[in-house]
């Protein structure tokens, strides 16, 4: 047998790689590196039979792995090849990404307040509903630049060690009736809303906001109030005592509710209901087939597992039919739990984010 | 190898790599920066008249303002003590003291930041061991405001200060304290007469690292602050990566870089800076 030169091994290990997700662009770079490119262009060919590449980029931590198995898993079994990055899409890395012609990510685990910053800087790929499924989307979920992909709320938790009872949303802004400090996201979106909820507004008057009436809320209890910027910094706050009370996504109040054993709890009552959004960043690299790999992850099965996981409600309304009875208390958007809660505008946020965003910051979060 | 015999020019090209990396790595993002800064959204001043005209950004600036000289006071006194022992113990106490000075530079600033709020929060070792001790009955308001901020970055800073101080103090020749006194001056008057004014090259050095340093911080006042004492550092980050404002970011990335270089050009006035950075 001859003896395998140092470059074909090289290739083959790439080759190998390739095959279990590794890009393509970092199979090259690497093999530039190592001065063997010519090789490892040659292992690019098993690639160019299959189909692109798609990045999926989300937020890191447990997701990486929920989405791997919900998502990529079945979508590459098919012959797809999508794989999840947790490095996290915030709104200025995509723009610059795609203002520098350097895009490298597909698919963007986002929210409302994305196609309201960067839809109109002109960021945003239009959504392919030839491709994906508008019926497998809640109705009024389906935007021209971006699709819901899951459901998760805002809520109310509080600290049943420090408070009894349940308290109203109204006792949030009542320091006299509970004392103690509370927190807040440090974001304008679905805390303004929880605000005027607690305030009295009916779901149904709630948009357009009333920003000044909200803003006035939290400036009313403004010395009291933390703010958390990540889920997992939320869920310390309110696990260390730091906080009697808070407003948090209802997947990171179920955990805590699990994991301190029913210490803090939390209800959907007077939350808001919410879109994950999947957006594709102008001039993605894998083209259509990111819109193949948005309508794969259409399965409601595949939905299921990241509300057992992580407590993300489907976005698919066949999804509702599948929730093993035990997670319908948890899921965001199950019907007896949308019933409670008002559900966010996402017309509003395109009109109007940027600029509240950016008074909630300066006249409550700074 | 004719060109190589003008001494200049061979001097000129062993520094050619580090000037182009810093040409192509440092000034030319940084400029993009202040080119952003008076052309988006649109080409004129108005970021600028935005940053004049705004009330939270002028809170923002004299909370980032405050923070700095602050620290930068506590930092150089407690540093000096440190400085000041280091440099006057025997051999083995010096490598002792230094090495824990060193030790605490080379930890992480967010594993510092934690270890802090292990130790202030409610629940935390010092409300904990006071209410313990009964002499409070109510955990101290020590995380989540400024005063945590100010521990936190005064923590991350001594080293900072205590190196230029100490490597001041080492070049004195310990003598002239010696010879102060032996003239009949007292332990106080040869400090202030002799040591002191011989320190103040290093205390001016570690002012203006420290300062500097203060000025760009971000993650230990996000994290202790409890998002209540937002410095400039996080502003433009916040503007840059959230609201997605470039315009307004770049033109205070730009405000900071003047800010720190008119300092610098006003301290230059009063000391040598070349001095104080140990240049001859």
């Amino acid at each position: 047998m001859e003896q395998q030169s140092f470059a074909q091994d090289y290739a083959e290990i790439m080759r190998e790689q390739s095959a279990r997700g590794i890009s393509r662009r970092a199979i090259l770079r690497s093999a530039l590196a190592m001065g063997v490119a010519p090789l490892a262009l040659g292992a690019g060919r098993v690639f160019a039979e299959t189909r692109p590449e798609v990045v999926l980029v989300n937020w890191g931590g447990l997701s990486v792995e929920v989405f791997q198995k919900a998502f990529a898993d079945p979508f590459n079994a098919a012959g797809g090849n999508l794989v999840i990055d947790g490095s996290g899409p915030l709104n200025g890395k995509i723009l610059t990404m795609v203002q520098s012609n350097a895009v490298t990510w597909d698919i963007c685990d986002a929210g409302v307040t994305t196609i309201a910053d960067l839809g109109p800087k002109g960021a945003l790929e239009q959504i392919d509903y030839e491709i994906v499924d508008k019926s497998k989307v809640v109705d009024g979920f389906a935007y021209d630049l971006g699709v819901v992909n899951y459901f998760f709320s805002s809520v109310m938790a509080w600290d049943t060690s420090k408070i009894e009872g349940q308290p109203s949303p109204a006792d949030f802004f009542d320091i006299e009736k509970i004392p103690g400090r509370r927190m807040i996201r440090k974001d304008s979106q679905a805390m303004l809303e929880l605000a005027l909820l607690a305030d009295g507004v009916a779901p149904a008057d709630l948009y357009p906001l009333d920003v000044e009436r909200a803003l006035a809320k939290f400036e009313s209890i403004r010395e009291h109030l933390l703010f958390w910027s990540s889920g997992a910094e939320s869920q310390s706050l309110l696990r260390d005592g730091e906080c009697v009370m808070g407003f948090l996504w209802s997947t990171r109040a179920n955990m805590l509710k699990e994991e301190t054993e029913g210490r803090i709890d939390y209800t959907f009552e007077k939350g808001l209901l919410q879109p994950g959004i999947w957006v594709v960043p102008k001039g993605n690299p894998a083209g259509k087939e990111a819109f193949h790999a948005i309508a794969s992850m259409q399965s409601a099965a595949e939905q299921i597992i990241l509300l057992e996981q992580m407590g993300n409600g489907p976005a698919n309304p066949a999804g509702s039919d599948l929730v093993p009875e035990a997670l319908k208390a948890v899921n965001p958007s199950d019907p007896a739990n949308t019933a409670v809660q008002a559900k966010v505008s996402a017309e509003w946020y395109f009109e109007n984010h940027t600029a509240v965003y950016q008074e909630f910051l300066d006249r409550i979060a700074s | 190898m004719r060109i190589l015999a003008n001494p200049m020019l061979r001097y000129w090209l062993l520094i050619a790599p580090a000037l182009l990396a810093m040409a192509v790595f440092y000034f030319y993002p940084i400029s993009h920066v202040l080119w952003m800064s008076v052309t988006l959204p649109e080409p004129g001043v108005s970021n600028f008249e935005s940053l004049a005209a705004s009330r939270s950004v002028q809170r923002m600036l004299w909370t980032t303002l405050r923070i700095a000289v602050l620290s930068t006071m506590i930092s150089l006194i407690l540093a000096y003590f440190v400085a000041y022992v280091i440099s006057t113990v025997d051999e083995r106490r010096r490598r002792l003291l230094f090495m824990g000075v060193v030790i605490s530079l080379w930890i992480s600033v967010l594993v510092r930041a934690f270890a802090w709020f292990a130790l202030l929060r409610n629940d935390g070792l010092i409300n904990q061991a006071l209410i313990g001790m009964g002499l409070i009955d109510r955990p101290l308001p020590l995380m989540w405001n400024e005063f945590a901020v100010l521990v936190g970055m005064v923590h991350y800073m001594l080293p900072l200060a205590i190196l230029p101080l100490y490597s001041g103090m080492q070049s004195i020749d310990p003598r002239l304290v010696a010879a102060a006194r032996g003239l009949g001056a007292s332990r106080m008057t040869a400090f202030w007469k002799i040591w002191f004014p011989l320190t103040l090259p290093g205390v001016f050095a570690a002012s203006i690292l420290v300062f500097i340093y203060s000025l760009g911080f971000y993650v230990t006042p996000a994290l202790l602050g409890g998002g209540k004492k937002m410095m400039v550092a996080e502003y433009i980050k916040v503007q840059i990566l959230e609201v997605v404002n470039w315009g307004l970011g770049s033109a205070l990335a730009t405000l900071l870089l003047i800010f720190v270089l008119v300092t610098l050009a006003i301290v230059s006035r009063v000391v040598d800076l070349r001095k104080v950075f140990g240049a001859g």
